[in-house]
Parts: C-alpha cells; sequence; structure tokens
C-alpha cells in the first residue's frame, strides 16, 4: 500500500517537472523578440481601448501604445512630440495651435489627419467618463496637419493631456471602438480574451522607429497568481508586492522602479461641521498645530522598513521629484518637536496617555480601502507611531462606496501620483460651490490664486514656479510651516520580477498605478 | 470482569468536553480582544513558535489570539443567529400546523422562497442590504437559517395532530393555544433543542464564509473569514501556519456542535434514551 503511494508520487512529480521543463522551453524559443509581462487584474481597461473611456487617459495615466498621442512626457517629464511638430498657445491661454506629421497613417492605411485629431478632442470632451475635459470648448482642424483647440478657460498644462489622449480614426470609430481600436500606435491589438490577456503586435508601418519587440502579451492576474506564474517560468515579467520581494526565484531578478505612487492622509483642516447631513471636517485635526506635529511626528523610514521591506522613499508631497515639486515640503522627523507642538498647543496628555484640549479628545478613526493590503499596514504602523504622541488612531477598513464620504470628516489613506500638475489642483484647489477642496475640507485663498495663474500663465516652464509658489510661497502654502491639510508618507516602489537577460529600458518615474506604465517603453525593450 | 463503559456516560462526556472548549474559546476570545488588534512590526511573519503558537502574520499580529478572538466572535454571531432563527422556526412551525389553511399555506410559501434562492447569495444581499458589518451578518444569517427548522417543526406538528390524545383533548373543547402549548410544545422541545444546537456550525459556517468573500465583517476585525482570505495571500509565499491553524480550529469548533447537537439528541430523543 506504502509502496503505491510512492510510486504514485513520483510519477506524480516526474510528470510536474516534465511540464515546467516543457513550458520554460517554450518560452526561451520565443524569447528573442517576444515578451509576457503580467498585470493586475484592475489594469484590464473595462471599456476598451477607447481613449474617451478612460484608456491612457484616465485614473491611471499611461501611453496608449496603440494609438499616437501629439505630445509625450520624456524620462524628466518635459514635454516631448509625438504626432505634434510644433505647438504653441496664444497670449490669453486660450488657443492652442498644435501643427503635426503629414506622413502618419492609420494601421488601416487611411492617413492622419487634423480632423481625426480634432475628432478625437471633441468625442473626449463629450463623452469621457473619466477625465475632465470641460476647459475644452472645441478643437478644430483648421487645414490637413493643422489643429486649434479653444479653451473655456486658460489651461497652462494641456501638454500633458495632449501626452496621454491617443488619436482614434474618424472614419472607423464607432461604439465598438473600444473592442477592435485602430490606431497609428507603436503596437497594433491582435486579440483580446476579456479576463485574461491581451496580446499586442508591432505596427510594421510606424513612422517612429520600429519596435524591437514584435508581440507582447499582457496577462490580468493577481500578485499571487503572477508570482506562480514567475516561479513556473511562464511570464518574463511578474508584477509584484513588498510583501513577497524576499523572495527569490531562479531565473528571475527583482526590479525595482521609482515612482510617484505616493500614499498619504488627509487630515480635515477644519473643525467639524454638518453639511446637507454629512459631516464635514474634524475637531482634533482642525487644529494646525496637531496637522504640524503628526507630520513630524511619524518616522517615514521606519514605516517604509516595516511595510515595504525598504522597497520605497518618503513622501513630502503629491508630486515629489516632479519638475513641479517644492522641495521645501521635506521634513525630518523630530518626535520631540512633535510632542512640543502639541503641548504648546494645549493638547495635555490625560490620566489615560490620550491627550486632551477643552474636552476634545485626541482621537480619530483612520480609514483605509479594506482591499489594500498595503495600505492597511500603512494606517497600522500610522496608529502605532501616533500612540507614542498620545494621540488614539483606530484603524478601519471601508468601501470606496462610503470612503469619499467619510473622508470629509476622517482621515483616510489615499494613493495618489500623476504625470501632471493638474493633481496638485485636484486635491488642494476649492471647489465653487462647497469652498472647500474635494477630497478633504481645506481652503486657502492665496493658494487658489497661485494655482489659478498657474493655469492662465502662456509658458509652462514658468507655471512650474507658480505650482512651487502654492505649495510654499514663504508665508502660505500646504507644507510644514503652511497649514499641511495632508500627510503625505511613502512613494511605493514599483516592483517586478524580470527573466534574467531581458534588458528593460530606462523607466520614467512610474505614476499611480502598478499596470500599464512599465510597458511605456515596451518597444525598447531587447533580450540579451 | 471488566467494566464496559456506558454509552450514556460517553456520549456525556463528549458533550461536557465540546461545551467546555466552546466556553474556553468563548471566554479566552472576550479576554484577547486588544491583543488581537494589536499591530507590532518588530515581529511580523514568525512561524509558530511557544511564544506564538499559530504564528504571526505580515503585520506583526498574534495569531493565536486572533483566531481565538475571531472563533468567539464567529460563536457569538452563531447564537445570536440561531436563536433568532430557532425562535422565528418555533413560532412558525406550531402557527403552521394549527391555525389552518390559510396560515399553513403562507408559511410553506415563505420557506420555499428563501429556499429557493441559493443560501449564500441572500445571505450576501440581506448583509449588503443591511450596512454590513457585524449588524449585517447577524441579520443575514438569522434571517436565512429557519427554513429548515420550521419544516421540521411543521411535519412533526402535522404528525402530533393525528395523534389520540391530541384528538382526545379537542374533543374535551380545548382550544388550539392551549393544546399546541399544553400538548404539542413538551413533544417538540428535543427536536427544538437539537435543531437549535445544529443551527449553529451551519451559521458560523456562513458567517466565515461570507466575510471570506469580503462582504461581511470588515477587515480591521479579527474574524475567521478575514484570517482565511488574507492567509490565501500569503500561503504562496510558504507562510503555512497564516491558514493551517485558523482553519483547523473552525473547523474544530464546527465538530463540537455537531457533537454537541448529536450527543443532545441521544440523550434527550425518547426513541434513542435507552440505547
Amino acid at each position: 500500500m506504502k509502496k503505491t503511494w510512492i510510486t504514485l508520487l513520483a510519477a506524480g512529480l516526474m510528470a510536474a517537472s516534465l511540464m515546467g521543463t516543457g513550458l520554460s522551453a517554450q518560452a526561451e524559443e520565443n524569447a528573442k523578440n517576444e515578451v509576457i509581462v503580467t498585470m493586475p487584474t484592475t489594469s484590464e481597461p473595462e471599456a476598451g481601448f477607447d481613449p474617451a473611456y478612460g484608456w491612457g487617459a484616465g485614473e491611471h495615466v499611461h501611453e496608449p501604445l496603440i494609438q499616437s498621442t501629439l505630445t509625450i512626457t520624456n524620462s524628466d517629464l518635459s514635454i516631448g512630440m509625438d504626432l505634434a511638430t510644433e505647438y504653441s498657445a496664444s497670449e490669453d491661454g486660450l488657443t492652442w495651435t498644435v501643427k503635426i506629421r503629414d506622413d502618419v497613417k492609420f494601421t488601416d492605411g487611411e492617413p492622419l489627419t487634423a480632423e481625426d485629431v480634432a475628432f478625437t478632442y471633441n468625442n473626449c470632451r463629450d463623452n469621457s467618463s473619466v477625465n475632465d475635459f470641460s476647459m475644452l470648448k472645441e478643437a478644430v482642424a483648421v487645414d490637413d496637419t493643422t489643429v486649434e483647440f479653444h479653451m473655456t478657460k486658460a489651461f497652462s498644462i494641456w501638454p500633458y493631456t495632449m501626452a496621454i489622449v491617443g488619436i482614434v480614426p474618424e472614419h472607423a470609430y464607432d461604439e465598438n471602438y473600444g473592442q477592435h481600436p485602430i490606431g497609428s500606435g507603436r503596437y497594433i491589438m491582435k486579440q483580446w480574451d476579456r479576463g485574461q490577456q491581451v496580446i499586442f503586435e508591432a505596427n510594421p508601418d510606424y513612422y517612429g522607429e520600429a519596435p524591437k519587440m514584435q508581440k507582447v502579451t499582457v496577462l490580468f492576474m493577481e500578485e499571487d497568481a503572477a508570482l506562480a506564474a514567475a516561479q513556473a517560468g511562464q511570464v518574463d515579467v511578474a508584477h509584484t508586492a513588498a510583501s513577497y520581494s524576499d523572495l527569490t526565484i531562479d531565473g528571475y531578478n527583482l526590479l525595482s522602479v521609482a515612482t510617484v505612487d505616493n500614499r498619504g492622509i488627509n487630515l480635515p483642516a477644519v473643525p467639524a461641521a454638518d453639511v446637507d447631513g454629512v459631516t464635514v471636517g474634524n475637531d482634533f485635526t482642525g487644529d494646525v498645530a496637531v496637522r504640524r506635529a503628526i507630520n513630524i511626528g511619524i518616522d517615514r523610514d521606519e514605516m517604509i522598513q516595516n511595510v515595504l521591506n525598504g522597497y520605497g522613499t518618503p513622501a513630502y508631497s503629491v508630486c515629489d521629484k516632479l519638475p513641479w515639486y517644492n522641495a521645501d515640503a521635506e521634513v525630518a522627523y523630530d518626535f520631540d518637536a512633535a510632542v512640543k507642538l502639541l503641548e504648546d498647543a494645549g493638547w495635555a496628555e490625560g490620566a489615560d496617555g490620550i491627550r486632551e484640549k477643552d474636552g476634545v479628545r485626541a482621537a480619530f478613526t483612520l480609514l483605509y480601502p479594506s482591499s489594500d493590503s498595503v495600505r492597511q499596514a500603512l494606517a497600522e504602523d500610522t496608529k502605532n507611531q501616533l500612540a507614542q504622541l498620545g494621540i488614539e488612531v483606530t484603524t478601519e477598513g471601508v468601501g470606496w462606496d462610503t470612503a469619499y464620504t467619510r473622508a470629509e470628516s476622517e482621515p483616510l489613506v489615499w494613493g495618489w501620483g500623476a504625470h501632471s500638475p493638474m493633481e496638485v489642483y485636484n486635491i488642494y484647489h476649492t471647489m465653487k460651490d462647497t469652498g472647500l477642496a474635494e477630497y478633504s475640507p481645506y481652503a486657502n485663498e492665496t493658494v487658489d490664486q497661485y494655482m489659478d495663474e498657474a493655469l492662465e500663465s502662456s509658458d509652462l516652464e514658468e507655471s512650474y514656479e507658480l505650482w512651487k509658489k502654492a505649495q510654499w510661497d514663504g508665508e502660505n502654502g500646504i507644507i510644514q510651516e503652511g497649514e499641511i491639510p495632508w500627510i503625505w508618507l511613502c512613494n511605493i516602489d514599483h516592483l517586478y520580477f524580470v527573466r534574467d537577460g531581458l534588458q528593460i529600458a530606462e523607466q520614467k518615474i512610474h505614476p499611480h498605478g502598478h499596470g500599464w506604465s512599465i510597458v511605456n517603453n515596451v518597444d525598447q525593450w531587447s533580450w540579451e | 470482569m471488566k467494566k464496559k463503559i456506558n454509552g450514556r456516560t460517553l456520549l456525556l462526556f463528549w458533550l461536557v468536553l465540546s461545551v467546555l472548549f466552546l466556553t474556553a474559546v468563548c471566554i479566552g476570545g472576550s479576554f484577547l480582544d486588544e491583543t488581537a488588534r494589536v499591530t507590532d512590526f518588530s515581529r511580523k511573519n514568525i512561524s509558530p513558535c511557544i511564544q506564538y503558537p499559530f504564528g504571526t502574520d505580515w503585520l506583526g499580529r498574534d495569531m493565536f489570539a486572533r483566531t481565538i478572538r475571531g472563533l468567539s466572535i464567529s460563536i457569538l454571531i452563531g447564537v445570536c443567529a440561531a436563536s433568532v432563527s430557532a425562535v422565528a422556526a418555533f413560532l412558525l412551525g406550531v402557527v403552521s400546523a394549527t391555525m389552518g389553511k390559510m396560515a399553513d399555506g403562507i408559511v410553506t410559501w415563505l420557506i420555499d422562497l428563501v429556499m429557493g434562492i441559493p443560501h449564500m447569495l441572500l445571505l450576501i444581499l440581506i448583509c449588503v442590504a443591511s450596512g454590513r458589518g457585524l449588524k449585517g451578518v447577524i441579520l443575514g444569517v438569522a434571517l436565512t437559517h429557519w427554513t429548515s427548522l420550521t419544516r421540521l417543526i411543521r411535519g412533526e406538528v402535522l404528525q402530533l395532530k393525528e395523534q389520540n390524545y391530541v384528538k382526545i383533548a379537542y374533543k374535551l373543547g380545548k382550544g388550539r393555544w392551549y393544546v399546541a402549548m399544553k400538548h404539542m410544545a413538551p413533544q417538540l422541545f428535543p427536536q427544538f433543542v437539537v435543531g437549535l444546537v445544529l443551527l449553529f456550525p451551519h451559521a458560523i459556517l456562513h458567517e466565515s464564509g461570507i466575510t471570506f468573500l469580503g462582504f461581511g465583517l470588515s477587515n480591521e476585525q479579527p474574524a475567521i473569514g478575514i484570517i482565511l482570505s488574507e492567509a490565501m495571500k500569503y500561503l504562496v509565499t510558504g507562510k503555512w501556519w497564516l491558514a493551517l491553524f485558523p482553519g483547523i480550529m473552525l473547523v474544530l469548533t464546527v465538530i463540537c456542535f455537531y457533537t454537541m447537537g448529536d450527543s443532545l439528541r441521544k440523550l434527550i430523543d425518547p426513541a434513542s434514551a435507552h440505547q
């Protein structure tokens, strides 16, 4: 009886190892100019590969691969050219004129003209469900190679928008475009098995440098499945998380890519009040001394070691390392100074070690999206660190259905980071109807004004200075010396298991989202 | 002469053991509430040792404390839900069998309605509709588990109605309610108690199931379903203790309830009392 078991086991093992070698041998044969990449299941574009429904220009920005864009972002996040040969804004910033190349064809053989560009942008303005195109009044094709964008208001960072909107062909666009995209980009979408994979093949008629990788297969799976796939040798690049980073896989090395994929918590900056049945503000975090104490009372390096196994960098703003980042935001961890700030502001330790002031307890509930284990760990570490300051934090996992509303009065662990200064605006600028910022109550006229000026500026490079001033101009701002309505904790490195011999071209700093960013330049990857 | 252990004594022994185990879990759990929530990154991912018999997870939480606390929450939910279910089942069963055709029709229709919807689906629907969390789970489990017991009791009552002593009681002019309470209820009691106890494991498994799927308790709570679903992500990295011990404990708890129910049935059911 025992013997049969052993025989069976041995047979099973042999079969398994045979299968394993078979698969890896197959992968090696294909390996010359093909690559298989995994991505989180959330990266699969639900509405297909249509820029109007979030492809490239969605919540997580990336290059659309299938389509061409007017401009591109370089690796230092300055603006480069793709279809555009030149662009300029009028003095008042209300008209953008873009000249485009005349030698570009869609993969169905039709030439790409300014008509297609205008059509794409007007279509996005009318239909985009994900991105805001309300600043665009109308796009007009002046002639075959010139397009004019008429804006409703000055918008100096328009070139960043032009870098993510893929140009679609007017003649071949209908409601099914997302399923069967036609573009003029580096790759053609060959096959899409919903929920599983997308296969791209190089565009033979591409107008730029010919892609080195002829075939790119993207598999959608969770991190544990991606790890298993890498262990079985079935994929070339597997996305992974810090919690798996201490594993080694034979034949693979761990690639860590710097990001502005930041995590931070909002601290409602006004006292609690009831607005239309929703609590807005928080009596404890409404005190600026509290927010300052929390900002310098959190040891970010320790947090990165604890939660990310060291794969991260401390974050001090929503836009660390980007051209519009104001380095004044950086602070050093100083526990004693944090305690002093709290003491001076009158938050005295109560009988149970938790501080109090005028009957308000130094306590808040820290929310995190319950599906995200990294944010949960960040919340827990924040809780432990703030406990030493005499602040009582209770953590609670929430779904996105209630998170936005609750964040108006309770801190939430957020993730941001985009290749556009617009994010600074979205987080810190007030909204017209409430007079407060959208995601966490905060308002400062001076900060608003700098950002308005930055958008109205006619020169993009010059506007960076204004974005910096919005963060801190010496008197007002959103950093430690200012009103610090958000605490930024860390930028999470994006981690991948990469098969030995695969050369991943230089990555520009990744934005929020662990998906498509890695393949932004897949055409330049190569095998040794 | 070798003394043979009496079957009844043996049953009693298992019953007491089960009850002791479950009480220990409940009491232990209520003491461990704080410990189960503590995170300490200096002790993360420790495999089982003397200090942490069930190991620790990626947040440095003591898995033993979490498991016991999780089970005690489960048992609490089980008690709440099973009691509500059982009371509902008893009332509906008796109503259905004694109040005439119309009432019986309505109750049978209700049973069929609830049973016609897949159990887990209905559970999730009720739980999400009532705002998830502890309240949602208790409501969900309570409102979906009364059907089978109701059916059982209704059938039993229908049988009792044909018994001579019940018919005689009616002929003597006793009212329906009087007969139901005085003559039928005592007969139903063993069935009822056993049914109640056997509802627990169902309730507990469904609570863990719904939480595992992410519709139940929120995941900073030490619930057994959460422990198991989190463990899934780390199994692939070789952290076997995250799933093994909590899983074994869950199975043990369920087995204890079954043993309890089964022993009780054999001890108080007249038909098997003399075995």
